[in-house]
């Protein structure tokens, strides 16, 4: 298996555990069902979910939605580049969609710490799902520009 | 004459030549996973800056006062500001069998929490609007958590509260002390209520089963940095942005309250502010 097949498995398994926590997330809060949470002073996922930061701004929809449609676009351009490896336009699109995913996930952590004052564990998987498929991303994109290839 | 060489488009779907592993591809993951830790080691030494010392509660003198002055604010006082300031958009109409309390009056069901910031602020206009109807004991002053947004909004905690009245009963639940450990716990058809109407967001107040109210109707920032006494001194001028707030919410509790004791008080629930209010509750 090539080195850019790995890469991209890996993109695609961050992806799907992303959107499997996400999932998770979104339909705790329809359902309206207790979370499988630890609950500590900093580690609290009800305390997190329940603020106002739990939903989009003025709406009632959970911002749990918002990762399940991040990971939902991230899994097919992944697929894509299965289809197109060599497409340089895909690679750029997927570690810009990337990038966009880790700004939100640094925000969304500003909040949970700063504003909050208490971690989401759920939330933090989700975060780190994001920063390793951000990684992966900017590897295989860096691993195909010129200038970041060794000399021959 | 030579044919020009045809170039070939270059076949997106023929899987690149796998790159050789870079080095200096590591220098850029290195540098954004080092990016990312001090970003979020900087967020929590911010936080820990910023904190803020719990405020001293009020002595027990002051305390006594505190709550004799609040729950004594004259109807009239309602009636000037009217609804003030205060956010309607969280009374939702409910549509469930009426809510009966432990002594079979009309039951207003308060649940919430004492770290909640949001549930700080809208104890003040609840405390005032229910001492229209029946009298409150075992109010104590405390403050929503440090570590939570709007941090230390004076409040009086509903842990230990009863409520004397012939008109409603009083269920009030703080689910979570003010370091956000569980205090008290909800009964299964407290919390299907909550989940119902709120999505298990706290403040929620149930009058009855014929409205409930999800959240706040104003803004823990209203109080931001006042204390006990200043909050309730404030009360006494209807033009100051806590009057408005408070009393205004106030104002649309005891509204809220009259659907579901059949007006009574007549004193109160006649007022033409509170009727006003009470006429433009959704249908």
């Amino acid at each position: 298996m090539t080195r850019d097949r790995v890469l991209l498995l890996t993109a695609a398994a961050s992806g799907a555990a992303g959107l499997a926590v996400s999932g998770y997330l979104t339909a705790v809060h329809s359902a309206s069902a207790p979370l499988v949470c630890p609950a500590t002073a900093t580690v609290d996922c009800e305390r997190v979910l329940s603020s106002p930061y739990g939903v989009l701004p003025g709406s009632a929809v959970p911002t749990s939605a918002a990762g399940v449609a991040w990971f939902a676009i991230s899994l097919v351009l992944v697929g894509l580049l299965f289809r197109h490896p060599a497409s340089a336009p895909l690679r750029r699109l997927l570690v810009g969609w990337a990038a966009l995913g880790l700004i939100s996930v640094l925000y969304l952590v500003f909040i949970e710490v700063v504003v909050i004052g208490a971690i989401c564990a759920w939330c933090t998987a989700v975060h780190v799902l994001v920063l390793a498929f951000f990684l992966v991303a900017l590897v295989r994109w860096l691993s195909f520009e010129p200038k970041w290839q060794s000399p021959t | 004459m030579a044919q020009p060489k045809r170039r070939r488009r270059p076949d997106s779907r023929r899987p690149p030549p796998s790159p050789p592993a870079q080095p200096g591809v590591l220098v850029p993951v290195i540098v954004t996973l080092a990016g990312v830790v001090l970003l979020v080691s900087a967020f929590f030494v911010y936080r820990a800056l910023t904190l803020k010392p719990a405020p001293p509660p009020p002595s027990q003198t002051s305390t006594a006062s505190l709550i004799a002055e609040i729950t004594a604010i004259p109807d009239s006082e309602l009636a000037r500001v009217g609804a003030g300031t205060a956010d309607q958009s969280n009374v939702k109409r409910a549509n469930d069998p009426p809510l009966r309390g432990p002594d079979g009056k009309p039951e207003v069901l308060y649940i919430g929490g004492e770290f909640c910031p949001y549930c700080a602020a809208q104890r003040w206009p609840i405390i005032i609007a229910l001492s229209r109807f029946g009298t409150f004991s075992g109010l104590q002053p405390a403050s929503s958590s440090s570590t939570d947004a709007f941090p230390n909004t004076p409040t009086f905690t509903f842990r230990s509260v009863s409520f004397q009245s012939s008109y409603l009963d009083l269920v009030a639940l703080e689910v979570r002390d003010r370091n956000g450990d569980p205090l008290q716990t909800m009964t299964s058809e407290q919390r299907a209520l909550l989940a119902k109407y709120t999505q298990n967001t706290i403040p929620f107040v149930d009058f009855g089963n014929s409205y409930v109210l999800s959240g706040p109707n104003y803004s823990p920032q209203v109080l931001a940095g006042r204390s006990w006494q200043q909050v309730a001194a404030t009360l006494k001028d209807p033009s100051s942005p806590q009057a408005k707030a408070i009393l205004g919410s106030a104002a649309v509790l005891t509204a809220l309250t009259c659907q579901i004791t059949g007006g009574q008080p007549a004193a109160t629930c006649s007022l033409p502010a509170i009727r006003s209010l009470g006429d433009s509750l959704p249908r």
